[in-house]
């Protein structure tokens, strides 16, 4: 027999459980206050006003938007921006325990019985006005020296590649905390109604790979309007937004207006905020089968600026692809683009591999700097390029200096931003004559969040989100402002 | 008649205390105290408000005809007795007086011994009209200077000052560091303690020569090694320290305040250093770079107030509006392409146009409608037009927007009228005009006219052609 449903109750009474809890605080409160004073407080906690004081910057901003170039692996700070001739000087001796200084190893050098320091194989001069020392690896970011911001005192404490990369998207080594971009969206709210605020595009080198993970643009335990969308190359950048075929758009609009009654419905009965967002993504996807597509046509840019880029920016799933499609994101009102380029992770074949990977990215990174200062975009958009730590100064495997490996290296590393605010031309803090540890301006991955919520108008110390009884910010409990980078 | 007895004997506490009082201030300079007595001076910010609201009472109750208690006006003129008694060993302590605390203790004793004499007259019984109702009004008065001068040394001479709404410090164009930037951080921060009526640890922050001359140890300020300098030292205290400056309970300088007295005291503490002296690296130069910019959230304070639902009624799915900020009514517009543009989408901002400081019209099929409704914005500071139709037509529309710093209108058809409209933009800071058809001539012009605005014409040749020249990413 199946079961007998008692008399109907009332919808208005049933509440579930969560929704119970997360509004007996507020209720208790308001029920005391609000009867007395206000008798509208009682209808609800003034869910509508903290809503508005969200989506608008703490203060005026610097940057509107970000895009961020990341070189997953960890490019060698060696090889891109940290010069360091006594390298050469040293060549073979073994790297001095006083540098080192109990600096744990991952378990790819971790046995070896020695540590010979390895120069750079490939060639340094400095460019631009600013002087800045920058590798023959990558000639294009060479043209832009005088536009960027180069920081070679970044430091983390992660020695792997999944903690390292989750702290850099989440400020937090440990998965499950939303990322920077989904922050960004929850802070700031959308630009523009018809993309998503965080978009993310991936592409692979032909260097060592790593994986990513859709962990990396999840919005944690932020609503889930927050995480971050993946465009992929090809015919469907968003996987099965594309109505079936013989779908008109008119029967779309009219089944997602019944959908939509019947969420309402629901909502009304259960009184669950998921629901909501559910039937804003819906919105959302369908406003998306317009705007994808024709944010991601690159079919009317002119051919200068495809050559700029490279000609590689016309083959879907490139990094010069993805720049380019970066751009038009940017103008388009996405707050947070996120780009990921795999092949970084030169463990050996060092040389090879990083001309290679600094190839993909080298024309196209630059490009978009200068494209951007063309448009008056680099304004109001920060460029950050980098990777989630660096490299160590000794050599990984034999010792060839023609084709040696480097094992991961936390203490220092070096990464560029542009544009959004930050001091063009620039070169911040130091590292030791070894390139390992950082004897000026530090930079921590907290400060660096720090920094890039500051561009963008937030406090990081007020954006604060609180689950399971507990206040979550993306710098946590730590994190200061880099105030000298700022224009 | 034990009334009588202890009245005698309290009358003998009087009289000992006056003539202890007037000795005190005829031999003041040849006084040396014990510091147990000194610490009796400590507690005149405690004593002092007895005798004020004693004697005020007594002297309500004289004037309106009442009986005055013998015992209040006792205790009262015993209080004003020891408060400046113990007033006086305070001031000895702090060393260098000024004119504030000269008056103070003039004004404290003339009212303590005033007092006395009241007492005395009502004690005795003689009784003279004019007294009666002189005294209380003398002592009244006297009450109210004193407080007031006691006030000021305590908390600043400004400290009852009428609020002007804090008008912004203007800063000249090439400001001396030390007068214009350094100092106003002092007064507005340490001189309340460190004046010369309340040299608190002997230190006096109204000068140079009183900073480097320092406090008790003489180490407040040591050019040229900000470490080392005793004010730098307590600004970096934890707030909780004892040490910490300023003290507990006022504000602490911002970061930006006390990087500015480090750079400052690093490069020598100079009172000839001018901003033009500075290296362009040097930290110092950014940090007063931007006391020198206005806040932007300040300029915005006068805009009409808009509220929030108006903001939801006028956005939409392809038109967001948004606060700049929180706590600011300047509003930032985006529009993006619609299935279907209508100028109407645009039009219907009109209620909020004095509103709107930021209009992104990039990439719409925009025309004279929207240019007349743009021209309307008086306060707009940021405009984009680019890659739209329009031309010097349409632009003419626009007349001045004097507040406009940011414009971009490349890749649309505008020429040289133009760009002689931009010329009276004199707020214009930032011009993005390459892919138009202003002329080369006129645009040159226009750079030898208006050296401080940046004109972005496209991506420099040279840089280009090394682009171009070279495609080396290799095929798959």
């Amino acid at each position: 027999m199946g079961h007998h449903h008692g008399p109907k109750e009332k919808p208005s009474l049933k509440v579930n459980r969560r929704h119970f809890f997360s509004q007996l605080s507020v209720g208790i409160g308001s029920l005391a206050l609000g009867s007395l004073l206000i008798p509208d407080l009682f209808k609800g906690p003034s869910k509508e006003v903290a809503a508005k004081a969200l989506g608008v910057p703490h203060f005026a901003p610097k940057a509107k938007r970000i895009i961020y170039l990341f070189q997953a692996g960890a490019p060698s700070q060696l090889e891109t921006f940290d010069h360091k001739p006594t390298l050469r000087k040293r060549m073979g001796e073994d790297l001095p325990e006083s540098i080192r200084n109990g600096q744990r190893l991952t378990g790819m050098t971790a046995n070896q019985n020695k540590f010979p320091l390895m120069p750079p194989k490939v060639g340094f001069q400095q460019h631009g006005q600013s002087g800045t020392w920058i590798s023959d690896f990558f000639p294009y970011t060479a043209k832009i020296a005088d536009e960027i911001t180069v920081i070679r005192s970044m430091h983390t404490e992660a020695i792997n590649h999944d903690p390292a990369i989750t702290f850099f998207q989440t400020g937090s080594q440990i998965s499950g905390r939303p990322c920077m971009g989904s922050w960004l969206s929850y802070g700031l709210g959308s630009e523009n109604k018809n993309l998503p605020s965080f978009v993310v595009l991936t592409s692979r080198g032909k260097g060592n790979s790593q994986g990513l993970y859709a962990k990396l643009w999840s919005s944690g335990f932020l609503d889930s309007k927050h995480q971050g969308v993946l465009l992929r190359s090809g015919k469907d950048p968003v996987l099965y937004l594309n109505d079936p075929e013989g779908l008109s758009r008119s029967d779309k609009r009219h089944l997602l207006d019944h959908v939509s009654s019947l969420n309402k419905m629901h909502h009304v009965e259960t009184g669950d905020d998921e629901i909501e967002s559910r039937i804003a993504q819906y919105e959302m996807a369908y406003r998306m089968q317009m705007s994808v597509p024709d944010v991601m046509d690159i079919s009317k840019e002119p051919e200068s600026i495809i050559k700029l880029y490279g000609e590689d920016c016309q083959v879907p799933g490139t990094y010069a692809a993805n720049a380019l499609q970066a751009r038009r994101l940017a103008e388009n009102g996405v707050r947070f683009i996120q780009l990921y380029h795999q092949g970084w992770d030169q463990h050996g074949n060092l040389p090879n591999e990083m001309a290679g990977q600094a190839k993909d990215v080298d024309q196209a990174s630059a490009a978009l700097v200068l494209d951007l200062k063309q448009r008056g975009m680099l304004e109001d958009t920060l460029v950050v390029w980098g990777g989630e730590f660096g490299r160590g100064n000794y050599c990984q495997g034999k010792f060839d200096p023609n084709n040696y490996g480097r094992d991961h290296h936390p203490r220092a590393f070096s990464i560029w931003m542009a544009g959004g605010g930050i001091k063009p031309g620039l070169n911040y803090g130091q590292t030791d004559e070894f390139g390992y540890n950082v004897v000026e301006n530090p930079v921590h991955i907290n400060d660096f969040h720090a920094t890039l919520m500051h561009s963008m108008g937030l406090d990081h110390e007020n954006l604060i989100y609180k689950y399971q009884g507990r206040r979550f910010r993306l710098t946590d409990v730590a994190g200061h402002v880099v105030k000298d980078i700022l224009a | 008649m034990v009334n009588t007895q202890s009245s005698k004997w309290t009358d003998y506490v009087v009289f000992g205390l006056s003539v202890f009082l007037i000795f005190c201030l005829l031999f003041e300079s040849f006084l040396e105290l014990p510091v147990l007595v000194a610490w009796i001076g400590r507690w005149h910010p405690l004593l002092l408000h007895f005798p004020i609201v004693l004697l005020l009472i007594a002297i309500f109750l004289s004037l309106t005809g009442r009986n005055v208690p013998p015992n209040l006006l006792l205790v009262g003129v015993l209080s004003a007795l020891l408060t400046a008694i113990s007033g006086f060993f305070l001031g000895k302590e702090a060393g260098t007086r000024g004119d504030l605390l000269f008056w103070h203790k003039w004004l404290g004793s003339a009212l303590a011994l005033l007092a006395v004499l009241w007492y005395w007259a009502k004690s005795t019984g003689w009784h003279n009209p004019v007294f009666a109702k002189g005294i209380p009004l003398a002592i009244t008065g006297l009450v109210f200077f004193t407080g007031h001068y006691g006030g000021m040394v305590t908390h600043g001479e400004d400290f009852l000052t009428l609020p002007t709404g804090k008008a912004p410090m203007e800063i000249p164009e090439n400001p001396l560091v030390y007068a214009h930037i350094v100092q106003p951080i002092l007064e507005q921060n340490c001189v309340q303690c460190h004046n010369p009526n309340k040299q608190k640890g002997g230190l006096l922050m109204t000068g140079l020569p009183g900073l480097r001359k320092g406090g008790e140890k003489g180490n407040t300020l040591i050019p040229g090694q900000p470490e080392a300098s005793e004010m730098i030292r307590r600004l970096h205290l934890p707030v909780e320290d004892e040490e910490h400056m300023p003290p507990e309970g006022e504000r602490p300088l911002q970061d930006n305040e006390i990087r500015i007295l480090e750079r400052w005291i690093a490069l020598g503490a100079s009172d000839t250093l001018r901003m033009d002296h500075l290296e362009p690296s040097e930290p110092l130069a950014k940090l007063i770079q931007d006391l020198m910019v206005p806040d932007p959230m300040q300029n915005w304070e006068t805009l009409p107030k808009v509220v929030d639902s108006t903001l939801l009624r006028l956005s939409s799915d392809y038109l967001t509006l948004t606060r700049m900020a929180n706590a600011t009514n300047a509003l930032k517009v985006n529009v993006y392409m619609p299935p279907k543009y209508d100028a109407q989408m645009v039009l219907d901002l009109i209620p909020i146009q004095k509103n709107i400081v930021e209009l992104d019209l990039s990439g719409l099929p925009i025309g004279q409608k929207e240019m007349a409704f743009t021209a309307n914005c008086p306060n707009l500071e940021w405009l984009e037009v680019d890659r739209t139709p329009i031309s010097d037509v349409e632009m003419d529309t626009l007349g001045h927007l004097e507040k406009v710093r940011f414009l971009k209108v490349f890749e649309t058809r505008i020429g040289d009228a133009s760009l002689t409209l931009f010329r009276d933009w004199k707020d214009l800071k930032r011009l993005y005009i390459w892919d138009t058809q202003v002329s080369p001539q006129v645009l040159e012009e226009f750079k030898l006219e208006r050296p401080e605005v940046l004109i972005e014409n496209g991506i420099n040749n040279e840089v280009r052609s090394f682009f171009i020249a070279s495609d080396s990413i290799p095929k798959n």
